[in-house]
Formats: structure tokens, sequence, C-alpha cells
């Protein structure tokens, strides 16, 4: 099987499948020593120290939410203060036209339905979703990747990349199953 | 990444320190027996104040226990044995030293020394509010405190002999009914011994006031002696770093939680704007109570509800120490805020006494901790759930890569690496 | 035996013995007969790829029937009026704001089942968070209704919202019932946010496994591209913490603003301090007992016994036992400060609840919400599936006979005997909440019908093989296996 097409589309990247989490685990320890930078492991599910082994950062999606949060604090505050204390204040029940108390509540769901926003909309920023066309997506064997397979991807762009070597690496992390995607 | 040095660091010398809670008892305790001759009104409430306030630290730890075994929780099985020594304080000692508060009672209680007939809403409430009555409901209390936290130690300490499932069945068996007793008699402790100081005013959530702030200072407090057992090399053999991270997490829960109570409890009575609610916070906004109301919000609140925010700090000793010993200071704060207005109703008026009695108390209470967890083994050597508590055996493995685990040090699920340190 | 394998550790300072524990003390697997990732897929996803089974049809049927009568109702009070309602001065607070409340109490166990739990480790969620959340977006939609068809002229919904209305005139955010728009809003969103995201990952397993085309285009339309890369699953359970973090508040928030409807008025019975958590604890109470009656049935027709195990049951069983005495504790608490503070209308109102004219509504509430959920400290009655069933059934009667206890005893009986009156439901009233189920069931049957009713991915998470450690997930060396009994 050897799947550089004649055709003249470019290889998008090389993909070896993993049967197990223990050797999708050890596979992508394997990768990352070897110093590849433009690559991925596709599971299932979130395979447990994944990120370790892959020596990915913390996530950013916790600045979204949190500007998120504040934003909706400080525009529910605002906005009650501006609308029953400022623009048009009418007393009521003898209560001060403005109280953070009686502002908190309302405030506060803000605070949380902004933030929600935030972490949702952050997540997707930070994985560039939506995204309506995906190389990998097409390949019919990758599609098992939402049923019981694990894989390992390395981009023809990294500089390390090369078709023989890399083989050669995700053979010997135990891959039975290595095929060329393109793009 | 790796913060928590301090639990590598060599262990501290605790030996000079050795005498200081005799030191304190004797010098608290004399000094105490000097205030009463000289105030003894004013010693009766410092009193009052520190029994509260330890007896929160023996509520809330029997609490953790309780959850411990009706949640079948496995992360909590090192840091149980001491929350057991601390529970069990509560009979005889905390018994004791509540024997001042009985007998001073006509000096702390208004209530005392109204006449029933000529007092509504004293009148309403008999016959609960009869001296009798009084001693009863200690009494009862005392007795669910000493049954639980004594029967539960009991079979702690029987199953660090066998391991057998019948002690933890045992204990289990305790909790059950124990959290229903449990409940009742906080909650009616609280009504007794503070609530009853301005017997005019009543709030359905003072019981789940108290409960939460001791809970509070319970983890608190856990979180700093887990901390020193591990760095004295006491507990690191079955600990797990996960441990603080818990700890932080709960002290942080509660954090949100008391100030949920608290807000609930002010706003309805704000907003219902009831004078036979709202004149409990009216005198405690006059004078210099009005700041102490503010500490309470951002210190009792904000400061560790910022603080904590971060997942990574839960686990930096340098960081949470300070903030621990600062749960402490608070819950005093709030306890006096609860406590104090009714003998100082003109303002915040510490006293020398507060001190002593602090002390006395203190000093006697981790005098006998000490004593008692030196006789025993420092946690529960054969709880089934040990090895599960170390993060050695995961039957059920992690549904999530624990995004949050992975960022302060990682979960270890192989065994080499104990504490998480030493990597 | 297993109580015999000990295993030595090497330590720095000294080998210590840990022990295993006792055969009757194992934990028991999440899922049942160490079932496969494939089958798991397979499993969930045959529930929507095989055609519709007859039992379906029928109560698709019937449900619609019950919108239908929901929209009947609703068009013939929003154009007759809102007085077609039982409601009466002074109980301008009938069934629609009982019914809104009851429903938005059911509304709260999938939120508390996806973030609290979460944030608790209590991983036995993953088996039923998908139907749970689900759960609470239908309900809160059944809740969402009333308060807005309840303000009569329907067509001035519009002032809720933060916009100046023909006088220029601002809402009125002193009044508790602005909170409400905020709460149930923000909740509804959250909500539908939060059970969006968690089914990006099982659309995309809905995706790749689709035959026809129009399925591949909308589960992939939907799944937004998703790779199962661990990059954006890194982002993913971030974002997906950082969700449950915000959550967990707002479930507490949002019944406690509901309950704030009430405490910061000065009706007896409704200006208590303990209203807020203890409205929160009958929220749970009920929502859980509402995923019970969902789930028992759904699990035998579905055959999901070994994803919904016995020991799911149980587990929720023992929330409701948990919930119900919390509940039980605020009964307590009412009806002791009631007698402690010595107020003479508050000591009517709770003689009057008690033995009043509504004793019909009281005696249920105390016995379904307080007592019967006590049978649940029995292992044996736990796993008695007729009985779990039967119990999950009565704590929804029971709680919905405690808000019509707390809204119409206390407005029926008001401070001004003379206008004290008995309230009676029409028909209309009956015919809303009736279809209101309609609605419910609708959105729940084609909720079974089209998207993965158990969280595939998760799932598989919790499974022993995806534990990378674990022999069983491929770890070579098995440190610390735990011996075979």
């Amino acid at each position: 099987m050897t799947e550089t097409s004649t055709q003249t589309s470019k290889p998008y990247g090389i993909v070896a499948e993993f049967t197990t989490a223990a050797s999708i685990l050890h596979a992508a320890e394997l990768v990352r020593s070897a110093g590849f930078r433009q690559w991925d492991v596709f599971t299932p599910f979130p395979v447990h120290g994944m990120d370790k082994a892959m020596g990915l950062r913390n996530s950013k999606v916790g600045w979204f939410t949190f500007v998120g949060g504040v934003i909706g604090y400080a525009s529910g505050m605002i906005m009650i203060w501006y609308m029953n204390a400022f623009d048009y204040p009418i007393v009521i029940g003898g209560k001060p036209m403005f109280s953070p108390y009686s502002a908190f509540p309302p405030s506060f769901e803000l605070t949380i339905l902004f933030g929600a926003f935030g972490s949702l909309i952050g997540m997707l920023f930070l994985n560039r979703l939506p995204r309506l066309y995906h190389p990998l997506l097409k390949n019919k064997r990758f599609s098992l990747v939402t049923h019981d397979r694990f894989y390992v991807v390395i981009e023809c762009d990294d500089p390390k990349y090369s078709e023989v070597e890399t083989r050669r690496l995700l053979e010997q992390a135990g891959s039975r199953h290595i095929e060329v995607v393109e793009d | 990444m790796n913060m928590n040095d301090s639990s590598t660091g060599t262990p501290l010398d605790l030996g000079k320190w050795r005498n200081v809670p005799k030191l304190l008892m004797g010098v608290g305790g004399a000094l105490s027996l000097i205030g009463l001759f000289v105030n003894r009104e004013q010693f009766a409430y410092s009193w009052l104040l520190s029994f509260m306030f330890f007896l929160s630290l023996c509520l809330g730890s029997l609490f953790l226990i309780l959850m411990h075994h009706l949640f079948d929780a496995s992360w909590t099985v090192p840091i149980r044995r001491f929350c057991e020594h601390i529970a069990a304080l509560a009979f005889p000692w905390m018994a004791v030293l509540f024997l001042p508060i009985a007998i001073l009672a006509p000096d702390i209680y208004t209530w005392m020394h109204v006449n029933p007939q000529f007092d509504h809403a004293l009148r309403v409430k008999q016959p609960l509010f009869t001296w009798w009555m009084f001693d009863i409901v200690a009494i009862f209390c005392f007795l669910v405190w000493g049954v639980l936290a004594h029967r539960l130690r009991y079979w702690s300490l029987q199953q660090d002999k066998t391991g057998e499932a019948r002690a933890t069945h045992r204990m289990r068996r305790y909790s059950g009914p124990g959290i229903y007793l449990y409940a009742l008699s906080l909650t009616i402790a609280a009504i007794m011994w503070v609530k009853a100081l301005d017997y005019q005013w009543y709030s359905t959530i003072y019981g789940v006031y108290y409960f939460a702030g001791s809970v509070w200072l319970a983890i608190a407090t856990a979180y700093i002696i887990t901390m020193v057992l591990d760095r004295q090399g006491i507990l690191t053999p079955v600990m797990h770093e996960h441990q603080y991270y818990y700890l932080g997490s709960l002290l942080f829960a509660f954090t949100v939680f008391y100030a949920y109570i608290a807000f609930a409890q002010y706003f309805i009575i704000w907003n219902g704007n009831m004078p036979d609610e709202t004149f409990w916070y009216v005198l405690r906004e006059r004078g210099t109570w009005w700041w102490i109301s503010m500490v309470i919000i951002f210190g009792h609140f904000f400061v560790p509800f910022l603080g904590l925010l971060r997942i990574d700090v839960k686990n930096v000793f340098a960081y949470m120490t300070p903030l621990c010993i600062w749960a402490w200071a608070m819950h005093w704060v709030d306890l006096c805020f609860n406590i104090m207005p009714v003998l100082h109703p003109a303002g915040f008026a510490p006293s020398w006494q507060d001190v002593t009695c602090f002390a006395f108390m203190g000093g006697l209470l981790s005098w006998r901790f000490l004593a008692e967890f030196a006789k025993y083994p420092p946690y529960p050597i054969k709880d089934p759930r040990l090895s599960e508590a170390m993060g050695l055996y995961h039957p059920i493995p992690a549904q999530m890569s624990g995004a949050e685990l992975d960022q302060t040090d990682e979960f270890p699920d192989a065994p080499p690496q104990f504490g998480g340190t030493n990597q | 035996m297993a109580a015999s394998a000990e295993t030595t550790l090497d330590l720095v300072e000294a080998p210590i013995r840990v022990p295993q524990p006792p055969a009757e003390l194992e934990r028991t697997p999440l899922v049942a007969n160490g079932r496969s990732f494939g089958w798991l897929s397979n499993r969930v996803a045959s529930l929507i790829e095989n055609k519709a089974p007859g039992w379906w049809w029928v109560l698709f049927s019937i449900s619609l029937l019950g919108l239908g009568l929901l929209i009947f109702c609703m068009s013939y009070q929003i154009s007759t009026g809102v007085g077609v309602w039982g409601d009466m001065r002074p109980a301008m607070w009938g069934w629609g704001i009982v019914n809104f409340v009851w429903w938005i109490g059911i509304g709260h166990a999938g939120t508390l089942i996806s973030a609290i739990l979460f944030l608790l480790r209590q991983r036995w969620r993953t088996a039923i968070n998908r139907a749970a959340e689900a759960m609470t977006i239908f309900a809160v939609m059944c809740a969402g209704i009333y308060p807005l068809i309840h303000v009569g002229r329907v067509w001035y919904d519009w002032w809720l919202f933060p916009i100046p209305n023909a006088n220029s005139i601002w809402p009125q955010f002193r009044s508790p019932l602005m909170w409400d728009v905020f709460a149930v809003s923000t909740y509804f969103t959250v909500s539908v946010l939060f059970w969006y995201m968690g089914l990006i990952p099982d659309l995309a397993v809905m995706r790749d496994r689709s035959k026809t085309k129009a399925r591949q285009f909308l589960y992939g339309l939907f799944a937004l591209g998703w790779t199962g890369s661990n990059r954006a699953w890194s982002n993913y359970e971030k974002a997906y913490l950082l969700l449950a973090g915000l959550s967990t508040p707002l479930v507490l928030s949002v019944h406690s603003t509901v309950s704030l409807d009430f405490s910061v008025s000065q009706v007896s019975g409704w200006h208590t301090t303990i209203f807020p958590p203890y409205f929160v604890a009958g929220a749970i109470f009920s929502g859980f007992g509402m995923v019970l009656t969902l789930v028992i049935p759904l699990r035998s027709i579905f055959k999901l016994q070994d994803i919904i195990t016995i020991k799911h049951i149980e587990t929720m069983c023992k929330v409701t036992l948990a919930t119900g005495s919390m509940v039980g504790y605020a009964y307590m608490m009412e009806f002791f400060i009631c007698w402690y503070s010595g107020d003479p209308n508050e000591a009517f109102h709770f003689s009057n609840r008690a033995l009043g004219p509504y004793q019909w509504a009281w005696i249920p509430m105390i016995l379904c919400n307080v007592l019967i959920p006590q049978l649940f400290w029995f292992k044996k009655l736990r796993r008695n599936l007729v009985l779990v069933f039967i119990v999950s059934i009565l704590v929804n009667v029971g709680m919905w006979c405690e808000r019509f206890v707390i809204i119409v005893v206390s407005l029926t009986r008001e401070f001004l005997p003379s206008s004290w009156h008995y309230f009676r439901p029409t028909w209309v009233d009956i015919g809303t909440y009736a279809g209101t189920f309609g609605l419910f069931f609708t959105c729940f049957l084609l909720f079974i019908r089209f998207l993965p009713m158990i969280a595939v991915s998760e799932i598989k998470g919790v499974t022993p093989q995806a534990d990378p450690h674990n022999p069983l997930g491929g770890a070579k060396v098995p440190q610390f296996v735990h011996e075979e009994h």
C-alpha cells in the first residue's frame, strides 16, 4: 500500500493507527521526544495524561470565561444603575434607587451568561471550529476515531517530516496501520 | 511546575514548640481567671466567643468524617484520623469548657433575667427558654457529639487492627442517623448559644449559617495540619497531591457556600424590612461594627474567593498557609460580629480577655489533640480505600483527563511518585 | 481472597503495606460486563439508527395530542383573558405559578448532574447526564411558558426586557420578578450551551457512522468539524470544567432567585431566610425524581442495563434521599421558627397549612417529600426498580403539593380575612398543566429519537480500557493490579 498518489494534490500528513490508550500515550511521548511540532493525537475520548505526554500547555479558555464574566457583571450593575437610578428614577417601596444588594441577582446571572458564552466561544475559537472541511475527515479509515481507534497524525509541513523516517518512527511506536492522507 | 516543594522540605524541628500548648494553657488560664474577677461579663462573652470558635472546629471536623463515610469517599482517608481526634475533643473537653458558660449564663443571656410574663418574645419560647431546658439542650448536644465522634473513632481504630469490612459498615451505620442528629444538635446549639443572645430575633437559616462557617474553618485547619504532617514525613507515605487540591477546592466551595447563606439571610431580611428582624442588623451597623461587617464581606468572602479562584494555587503552600490562617481570623471575626454587639453595642471593642480565653482553650485543646494523635496510627492504616487515596489504584478511571490536574502536576497513576513531588 | 492481597511498596522512608479492599467493599465498575468502546457506540447509536419502535409512535401521538391541548388552552386564555384561570383575589398566583416553580424545579437535576457532580468527580453521572440535561431544557421550556402567559396581556411581555416601554420607563430591577427573568433566561441559555457542547463529540460519532446523506450532512453540520484532536480535547475539557464551574452557582442561584419571589415579601409562610437553600434542595429533589421516572423505563426498553447499571439507580436514590431530608430540615425549621418567633400571623399560617382547608395538600407534601424517601436508606429497596419508580413519581407529586401549599395556602389566607377564599382550578388550569406534559414528552421523545441519549464519548472515558495505566487499556506492566478474587 503505497498511498503517495500519482495525482498532483499534495499530501497532508501521515496517519498512524493505534488500538489502545496506553499505546497512543506511548506513541505521543515518542513523537514528542522526536521533536515534531505540527502533529496531533486523535482519540474517541480525552485520554488521561495525554496533555502531558504531548507537552501541551494549559488551555487558555479560562481567559475568555474570565473576561466574559467581568463584562457580564459590570454591564449588569451599570445597566441597573443607569435605568433605575439615573435615567428614570422612581421611588418603589421606599427602597434605595440603587443598591448593590438588589442589583446583585441580575448582575450575577449576567456574569454567568457572559462567562458561559466566553467559555464556549473561546473553546471554539481556540480549536478553530466550526470547520466544515478537514482533510482527515475524508479518510474512511480515520472515521473510526470516533468509534474505538486512536491516531497519531504528523503533518507534512513539519520541518522534521520525511515520509520514510516518520513512518519508521510510527512503526516503532507500534502502529499496525499507517497511511498518508492527502490534503 | 513543581511548586509544592515544601512537602519534600526537611522536617521542621517542632520539638522546641512542644511546650507551647501547656504554656498557653497555663498563662491563658491564669490571666482568664484574673479576668473573671476583673470583669466578669467581659470574661463570659470572651469565653463564649472562644468556645463557639473551637466548637466550630470540632463540629466541622465531625462533618468531614460523616461525609467521608456517607459518600464512601477515598481521598479523605489520610486526613480522616486527625479529624477524628479533633471531633472527639467535643467530649469531654468541649463539654468541660462549656461549664463556665452554663454557670455564667445569666451574665451572658439577657433572657435569663427577664420575666417571661412581661415579654412576648420570651413567653412564646417557653419552655425552651428556661435555665433547665438550656442545660438539657447542652447535655443533648454533647451527648450526640460525644457518642458520634467517639464511636466513629472507635471503629476507625478497630479498623486499624483488622481492616475488616465490618468496621467500615459500622462507621457508615453511625453516619446515617448521625447526620440527622448532627444537623439537629448543631442547629439547636447555634440557636441556644448564639442566636439567643438577641432572643427577639429569628432567622430560619441560622443553623446553616453557623454550620457553613464551621466547616469552612475545619477545612482550612485540615489543610494546615495535613501540610505539617506531610512535611514531617508522617503522612507522606500515603499522601497524594490531590488531597491538597481537593481540600483547596472544598475550601473554595465553602467560601462560596458561606457567602450564599450569609447573603440569603441578610438580603431577605433587608428586603422584607420587618422591624422584628432588621433590628439585629441595625445593631450591627452601628459604630465600628459597620466596618466589621465590611471586613466580613471582603475578608470572609472576596479575599478567599479571588484567592482560590486559580487552580494551581491550591497546591502552593506558601500561598495557602496565610490563606488558611486568614480563614481562622475571619471565622473569629464572624463569630465576634454575631456575639459581641450584645455586650458592646457602641462598636467593636476587642478585649485582652478575648486573647486569654482563646489562648487557654487553644492550648488545652491542642495539648489534648497532640496527646491523642501520638497514641494512635497517624492515618487509618488498613482502610480499604487507602490505596485509592494514594492514587495507586483506579478501579474507575478518570472520566476526563483531569484538565485541571494536568496543570498542577500529574495525577500520578503510576506508583513511583509519592506526594507527586519526587519526579 | 482479595483481602489477603497486600502489596508492599518501597518508599523513600519505609515500606508500607497497602491493604486491598475486602471483597464486599470493592467498587463496582461503571460500565457493566466490560463492554468495549465499539459496543458502547453501537448500542447508543442503534437507538437512533434503528426504525422507531411501535411504542414510540404511540407515545409520540399521545404527546402531540397533549401539545395540541396546550396550544388550545393557551390560545383560549390569551384570546379571552387570564380570568379563565382559577386565580381570584387575593390568590392571583394560582396554578400558573405553582406549575412554573414545579417545572423549573424539575429542570434542576440536569445541570446539577452535569455541573456539580462533575466537579465532585462523581463519574457515574456520565451515564445519565445527557438525558438529564435534555430533560432540564424541556422542563425549563414548560416552566417559561407560565410567567409569559400569566401576565395576561402577552403582547406586553417585552416589558420584561431591559428596553424602555412606551412611557420611557425602564423595567424595575428592585422587583424580584425581574431577577427571575434574568435567572430563568440565563439558566435556559447556559443549559442549552452546556448540553450542546457535550453533544459536539457525540454528534461527530453519529456523523462518522451515518449511512444516509441527510444524516451525514446534519450531524456533520452540528458537529462543527470535530475530529477528536487532543489539542481540541484539551481546550474542550477546560471549557467543560469552566462551564461546570459557572453552572454550579447558576443552578443554585436560579431556584434561589425563584425563592426570592416569595421570601423578599412579607407574606406569612413566604418571608423566611431559609428559602433559597430550601428551594434549591427541593428542586434537586424533584429533578432527580423526574430523572428516575424517565430513566428506569428507558433503560429496560432500550436494554441499557450495562450503561445505566443498578448502581446508578441506587446512587440517584441516595441523592433523592439526601435532598428530601434537607427539605425535611427546612420544613422543620420553618415550623420551629414559626413557634420561636411568636409572630401571630405565622402561627396562624402554619396551623392553617397543617390543619386548614388545604390539609389534603400538606399531608402528601410531608409524606412524599420527607417520609417516603427515607425508604432509600435500605439497599434492598433502592434496588427494587418498581418501588423506586413509584417513589420517584410520588416525589414529584409531593413537590407539586409543596409549591401549592406555599403559594395558594399563603395567598388565600392573607392578612385581610374578609378576602379569604378557597382556590379552585378551572378546566383551563388543568388543561394547560396537562398540556405542558405534552410539550415535555414531545420534546423528550424527539430527543431520544434523533440525538444520542447517552454521552457516548464520555462513557467511553470511564471504562477501564480508557485508562492508559490500566492493563485493560494496554498498559504493559500491571504495577498495581487488583488481584482477581
